[in-house]
């Protein structure tokens, strides 16, 4: 027995191995082609030792894990990449409903356990409740506390999900949900967590769990219902965190180093993203998390000037008499399916011998990287999609930017106006170009519902209409 | 409706307002055009090149203007064109109403609707149809042209086998439209180009088309240009005393001088005195595209060209534009195209005056028997007035220094502080944990540092992947879920195998998908 599971956790030795090789392969476009193969071996060493450990059961396992398999299979083969935010959102629920199945069936074997060694038949009890029977007092304590961790993190990831996934499919309105006192509820909310983990920890059943997981499946309903479209960025990577900390936290349940391990690179990914999506944004992590763009703050410049409106001919003539190009995709050009016009153009100006590039702004779409992703599909090369600080200084010498379905990442308000709820955000300065046309639906304001001045400024012509219908216009004058 | 264009009576004036290409546009908008013979001839535009465009070729002025509805000319029309016209025109030329009210009378009395495109309000929409703007545009180019055939220099400075050549000092006053050209011309040409304006908010254009902005030491407030629709105002005593005595300090080092410093509805400003030119070196050129308006120049004789006794020569014409008249006259031509596309808003070749149209309200001087000049303040401000910016306040190298200094022990202080408290922290739970707890602890620590230290090293771009990724290993837990499906309970073995089938849908999907993404990166 005893080399058995020497076998096996070399095996997860080498799966924990693995999985930092595959994300740190990521660094790179060409490293992350072979990196993705660590990580599916990894997870294949993982479960094959896991599943020749377990001592029966395999018809079942076998036949759960290939139906599930084909379900990922053909979600993953059908779904488009403007998709991939929900896609994502959808896939965290997952984990979060796994951990809280998880959760319980931990203290279900600790009851199983318990009885046995009431009855003293330990021997007799296989799989997980025998490795319950040999813990001390003590760590059974530990034990409860952290069934009560993986429940909340669980539940609170599975349902925030399941919400994130709802409102970037559209199926729920974007806007933020803002209920009378919801910090208040939220807190509250958190308070009952914490009394019933302690009425679980000194000895009521399984009641208390079940109702933590309720209140903090309603929890988290609650807080992304709070959040607003723009902010989604963020609320995806933190959920993509938060599942990270739930396998932890069952890793501990379970006593997994292997658990732990993967769970808390998962969750350290996820955390940094969810940084770098608040930096992007200049917001505190804090403040998206407690609710949309707040109406506190008034914008203290009231915008002059006019608006003008460009047709398909001037913006054609423009981009024939350019020498460099930057193209600023944001979140309009994924809803208008785009990116295949746009990589067109891109690849028609440049055969004309003029300089194309993409600027991505961090948060610009609904994901990290989700702008990427979409020129990627789009078959637009990666050396000629930058990234804001790789572009920012190039754009006086630019002679004509085109904004695609971008709003809030381009208004010069965050720089010039204190007084803007965008202030301090980090923008592209797409306004020092010589000409900039914006490709933009209609007159509204962006996700955040703040004026741009961008669009009164003389070098700016707004480009009005769909972005994949303005764009195949523009094709057909561009040959 | 009919537009014509006659020939220039004024001696000298090259352009036409109408050119075979502006002729088809205008013609797609409903219109017939018409042109007298030998009207294009000194632009280059033979009256074949007007057929060839579907434009009707009348003999003389007078059929001309008994044809066409609309009349289309460069300069104001001379009172006995005026005399000899039909009633009931509309009129689109240069008339600068201000210096020309008997002629604003005399049209009224033929009740011709005139719109003066020298009028056209400055706003963005506008731009298109602003005649001074392209005519300074060309004014500045053609400006250092005749400053290059002048002076008996290279602009650029070469190295040669025969000796050194230093490059040319350009000096250019005013950086309005023309001066802005001038000062492209000249750095193009490869002058060490300087340019000075009274107005500081323009040092950044200058700035961007190469040249060096000439600052002034300056304490008092300056007045904001933008606040006066984007035009030069008159300047303080004190603030052109501190001119001067800037100009002439770099006189004598300045090869060429174009000044192009306008005030509206004043005479020419005097920048460059006397003495300066007294002060530069022989064979130096001054360029002075004030000239009409008096000259910035004190020695401009304005529409001639002369060496003074110190053989500096001073070229004061007048009709820059025209001598590049075939340029000219297709942005001319163009722009008082655009000037009737906005009179055509059916697009129907019918002439609407629209006195609600800022633009055209500008532009019109007289209409229906009245003098419609000077226009009431157009709705919209030509520039939005720029807001105060605070100075920044410049920071010394040592500011700098201690400030950083000061950052790192700030952050160096927090580490410390965070350190110290994770560490009583561990320690506390150190002193409560059975140690197999603590084994899986210190495991859990460890992992989050790897990931932070591997995750910074993820590149922006992959973002997306990053996330499909760690979903499909966050999936791990499928191992807690097979470890549990091995049960005496039924319920545990449910429960269990539905958490097994969830996961793996997370471990396929989550790694197609990265496949997917990744395998649609490509390198051009």
């Amino acid at each position: 027995m005893s080399s058995h599971e020497g076998l096996i956790s070399a095996a997860y030795v080498v799966a924990a191995v693995l999985f930092i090789l595959a994300l740190g392969g990521l660094s790179g476009q060409e490293k992350a082609k072979r990196a993705i193969w660590y990580g599916i071996i990894g997870m294949l060493l993982a479960v094959v030792a896991t599943v020749s450990a377990a001592g029966g059961q395999w018809i079942l396992m076998s036949i759960m894990i290939a139906l599930g398999g084909i379900g990922g299979w053909s979600v993953a083969n059908r779904v488009q990449m403007t998709q991939m935010p929900e896609l994502m959102a959808g896939f965290h629920s997952l984990v979060g409903l796994a951990a809280v199945f998880i959760g319980i069936n931990a203290h279900l074997e600790l009851g199983l356990a318990k009885t046995a060694i009431e009855l003293g038949n330990v021997a007799e009890l296989t799989g997980f409740a025998a490795t319950i029977a040999a813990k001390t007092p003590v760590e059974i304590s530990i034990l409860k506390v952290e069934m009560v961790l993986s429940l909340f993190i669980g539940a609170i990831t599975f349902t925030g999900s399941l919400i994130a996934y709802g409102k970037l499919a559209e199926r729920l309105s974007s806007s933020p949900l803002t209920l009378p006192g919801r910090h208040v509820l939220n807190l509250t909310a958190i308070v009952v967590c914490v009394w019933l983990g302690y009425l679980y920890f000194t000895g009521a059943g399984l009641w208390t769990l079940l109702l933590i997981t309720v209140v903090a499946g309603a929890l988290g309903c609650h807080l992304i219902l709070g959040i607003g479209g723009a902010d989604m960025p963020v609320v995806v990577s933190m959920l993509n965190s938060y599942s990270g900390w739930a396998a932890a936290a069952i890793g501990f349940t379970l006593s997994n180093d292997l658990l732990i391990v993967t769970g808390a690179l998962v969750g350290s990914s996820g955390a940094i993203l969810s940084y770098i999506m608040c930096k992007g944004m200049n917001r505190s992590f804090i403040s998206v998390i407690l609710g949309g763009w707040g109406g506190e703050t008034e914008s203290s410049a009231s915008i002059g000037g006019e608006m003008r409106e460009a047709d398909v001919d001037s913006v054609a003539q423009e981009l024939d008499d350019a020498d460099s190009v930057v193209i600023v995709p944001g979140y309009g050009m994924a809803v208008a399916k785009a990116q295949g016009a746009v990589s067109e153009l891109s690849k028609r100006l440049r055969a004309k011998g003029k300089t194309v590039r993409f600027a991505i702004h961090p948060v610009a779409g609904r994901l990290p990287g989700h702008m990427n992703v979409l020129l990627a599909e789009a078959k637009v090369p990666y050396d000629y999609v930058l990234e804001m600080d790789e572009i920012n200084h190039d754009f006086p010498q630019t002679d004509v930017i085109i904004v695609i379905g971008a709003n809030d990442i381009v208004n010069p308000s965050a720089q010039d106006d204190p007084g803007s709820p965008i202030a301090g955000m980090p923008v592209l300065e797409v306004w020092k170009a010589r000409t900039v046309f914006v490709c933009k639906r209609g007159k509204g304001t962006g996700y955040s519902g703040i004026e741009n001045p961008l669009f009164f400024k003389e070098n700016t012509q707004m480009f009005y209409g769909d972005a994949k219908a303005s764009i195949d216009g523009l094709l057909q004058k561009v040959s | 409706m009919k537009i014509g264009a006659p020939k220039e009576k004024t001696i000298g004036e090259a352009r036409v307002a109408l050119t075979p290409e502006s002729a088809q546009r205008l013609q797609k908008l409903g219109y017939e055009c018409l042109v007298e013979s030998g009207a294009g001839l000194a632009a280059s535009l033979p009256d074949s090149a007007y057929e060839a465009a579907g434009v009707k070729v009348v003999n003389t002025a007078e059929e001309l203007w008994s044809q066409a509805d609309i009349v289309v000319k460069v300069r104001e029309p001379a009172a006995d064109e005026i005399d000899a016209s039909p009633s009931d025109k509309i009129l689109v030329s240069f008339v600068y109403p201000a210096s020309n009210e008997a002629l604003l009378t005399q049209m009224n009395s033929k009740n011709i609707s005139a719109l003066a495109m020298d009028m056209v309000p400055r706003i963005s929409r506008a731009q298109k149809m602003d005649a001074l703007s392209s005519m300074a545009n060309i004014a500045g180019y053609r400006a250092v042209i005749e400053a290059s055939n002048n002076f008996g220099r290279f602009f650029t400075g070469q190295m040669t086998a025969a000796g050194k050549v230093p490059p040319a000092r350009v000096l250019v006053l005013g950086a309005g439209v023309a001066g802005l050209a001038a000062i492209g011309t000249s750095v193009s040409l490869g002058a060490i180009t300087l340019a000075f304006d009274v107005r500081p908010e323009v040092s950044e254009q200058i700035e961007s088309m190469g040249a060096e902005f000439v600052f002034l030491e300056f304490d008092e407030a300056q007045l904001d240009g933008a606040t006066t629709n984007g035009y030069a105002s008159p300047s303080s005593q004190a603030f052109i005393d501190k001119q001067r005595e800037k100009f002439r300090e770099l006189a004598p080092s300045i090869d060429i001088v174009i000044t192009s410093a306008l005030i509206p509805n004043r005479p020419a400003p005097e920048l460059w005195t006397e003495d300066m030119v007294a002060s530069m070196k022989q064979g130096s050129v001054i360029v002075d595209l004030a000239a009409e308006r008096g000259g910035n120049c004190a020695l401009t004789k304005p529409g001639s060209k002369y060496v003074t006794d110190n053989g500096v020569t001073i070229i004061g014409y007048t009709d820059f534009p025209s001598r590049m008249a075939a340029q000219s006259s297709t942005l001319y031509a163009n722009n008082i195209r655009h000037m009737i596309d906005d009179l055509t808003p059916e697009k129907d070749g019918v002439a609407v005056i629209d006195m609600e149209d800022d633009v055209i309200r500008g532009a019109l001087v007289t209409h229906q028997g009245e003098i419609t000049w000077p226009p009431p303040p157009p709705k919209i401000q030509a520039i939005a007035a720029a807001s105060p910016k605070p100075k920044e306040a410049v920071e010394s190298d040592a500011d700098k220094a201690s400030r950083e200094q000061k950052e790192l022990q700030r952050s160096l202080n927090l580490t410390g502080v965070m350190l110290g408290l994770g560490g009583i922290l561990c320690l506390a739970l150190g002193a409560v944990a059975p140690p197999s707890f603590m084994q899986h602890f210190i495991v859990f620590v460890l992992s989050i540092f790897i990931g932070f230290h591997v995750i910074w090293g993820v590149s922006h771009s992959l973002h997306t992947p990053l996330m499909a990724i760690t979903n499909a290993i966050s999936s791990i837990i499928i191992v807690g879920a097979l470890l549990q499906v091995v049960s005496d309970s039924w319920l545990v073995m449910i429960l269990a195998s539905i958490a097994i089938l969830i996961a793996s849908v997370n471990i396929f999907g989550g790694f197609l998908v990265t496949r997917r993404m990744l395998a649609m990166f490509q390198r051009s």
